[in-house]
């Protein structure tokens, strides 16, 4: 039998398409092997976590609340003292953990955290910062954060510049849920971008209590790192703080659309006399977004003075400026809608079309 | 008092359990909706607390079994993650007596619960 299979192996040689076919049947024989041991390993670890349930759910339940004079506590501890010691279940307790954490509420917090500090299961949260794989680093800055781990802060602070964008973002929200406000400090050194999504989630995290302080905020007004730059025009606004304006007043001179679009935000919601002339000097940057938004901010807080700006963007070649424009008008003209009627094209397309469109909208 | 809890999280469920049998109640657990009817039934709780989303029946339908049955008026806190204005006054209209939100406190669950002993209700009345 071995002779013949080795004279088969040599036939097969010196046909190609046998060749290929062995190698197909070779590759797909080690496909099924890998496959089955897979899904043998991983019908272990769930037979593991059914057995383990019932285990974790008495640690748990019990350390929730624990008192000293509380026996039970300390029976399951020694119950489940050689399973403590396997990191698989260990991992499995955390997880469980995590969960128990973001159902509870009140003193029982409390005591869930002692029982994760006192079985050391923080120091295996930590281990995982020290990862190379980004999806174990950003879980274990998840556990920490969840289970207020603040002693943990200097190593996630250095992880709030990692390269990989999750382990970032995670890091960053989880020095904001420590600290609030303070927890921003991070923008001062990260060379990263913070996505839209990610600044959103910051200024949820931050509650409204005004930090004491906004000279760090005017710091990341000025900083090199562009993101940083937006993410404090949308802090400004945030916080509607006054004193702010003339470093935002700065950031109108960036080429950065976003950070222009940002500051015409801030400065529409805290115009002060200057602020439309500064609009309009600053009105020919290049791009049709930047422009509009201009035209919008001075419907709110220009007067009879724009007038004759806005008239002649009426004439724009573009007619989105146009209606933008006569919006403006129809604010700040002391005719109101009215004045449609007087414009010297009232009664020829595109004007009559957008004015007609301005009224309707206004009657509605 | 005998409170039949309906929770499908092992550990919410053994941790309300615990909670409650400090407090020197008779606690029947179930982990999902239909074995919770089945356990009403039989047994004739005299207080349920049920989760909203369980496998089988949900929270909202246990309510419905529990308010048909007319041996027994057995009070109903419904104990979920589930806070928005619509589901929490749809629990309310078909019977629920009492709404908590998770996060929860369980010692808060414990005050609530007394609410419902037989010798508080008889005080009511």
């Amino acid at each position: 039998m071995p002779s013949l299979l080795f004279s088969f192996l040599l036939e097969i040689n010196s046909y190609p398409l046998l060749k290929v076919m062995y190698v197909f049947v070779t590759l797909l024989g080690i496909l099924l092997v890998c496959t089955l041991a897979f899904t043998i390993y991983k019908r272990k670890i769930d037979s593991n976590k059914k057995l383990w349930e019932p285990d974790a759910a008495l640690l748990i339940s019990t350390a929730i609340f624990y008192n000293a004079n509380d026996t039970e506590y300390k029976d399951a501890i020694l119950k489940n003292e050689k399973l403590l010691q396997k990191a698989v279940f260990r991992q499995y307790l955390i997880n469980e953990i995590i969960i128990a954490r973001k159902d509870i509420s009140g003193s029982s917090t409390l005591n869930l955290k002692n029982f994760y500090e006192q079985l050391k299961l923080n120091q295996d949260s930590f281990k995982k910062l020290h990862n190379r794989k980004w999806h174990i680093k950003t879980k274990g800055i998840q556990e920490l954060a969840i289970m207020e781990q603040n002693n943990y802060q200097k190593e996630i602070f250095e992880l709030a510049n990692y390269s990989n964008e999750y382990v970032r973002n995670e890091a960053q929200c989880s020095l904001v849920n420590f600290y609030g406000f303070q927890g921003l400090e991070f923008l001062n050194d990260i060379t990263y971008p913070i996505s839209e999504w990610q600044q959103i989630q910051l200024l949820n995290k931050l509650n409204s209590v005004k930090p004491q302080n906004f000279e760090i905020i005017k710091k990341w007004l000025h900083s090199k790192n562009e993101f940083v730059v937006i993410f404090a025009l949308k802090l400004a606004v945030f916080y509607n703080h006054y004193e702010l304006y003339d470093d935002v007043v700065n950031c109108l001179s960036y080429k950065n659309l976003q950070i222009k679009l940002n500051a015409v935000n801030y400065l529409k919601l805290n115009p002060r006399e200057n602020t439309a002339a500064l609009f309009i000097t600053d009105y020919s940057f290049d791009n049709k977004i930047y422009k509009l938004a201009i035209l919008d901010a001075l419907k709110d807080i220009g007067n009879e003075t724009e007038i004759t700006f806005l008239l002649k963007q009426l004439h724009n070649a573009d007619n989105d400026i146009k209606i933008a424009a006569a919006k403006g008008l129809a604010c700040l003209h002391p005719l109101g809608i009215t004045f449609f009627h007087t414009h010297l094209f009232a009664d020829e397309n595109p004007w009559k079309s957008i004015f007609l469109q301005i009224e309707n909208d206004r009657a509605a | 008092m005998t409170i039949l809890v309906a929770e499908d999280e092992i550990i919410m469920l053994k941790t309300i359990e615990l909670r409650l049998k400090k407090d020197g109640h008779n606690v029947i657990i179930c982990q999902d909706g239909r074995e919770a009817v089945k356990k009403i039934e039989e047994l004739s709780p005299d207080l349920v607390i049920t989760d909203m989303m369980m496998p089988f029946l949900s929270g909202l339908e246990i309510i419905g079994a529990v308010k048909r049955q007319v041996r027994k008026k057995i009070p109903i806190i419904v104990l979920s993650a589930m806070g928005q204005e619509n589901i929490v006054l749809e629990a309310f209209q078909l019977g629920a007596d009492d709404y908590i939100t998770k996060p929860f406190s369980p010692n808060e669950l414990s005050m609530r619960v007394k609410r419902y002993s037989p010798q508080m209700l008889n005080a009511q009345l």
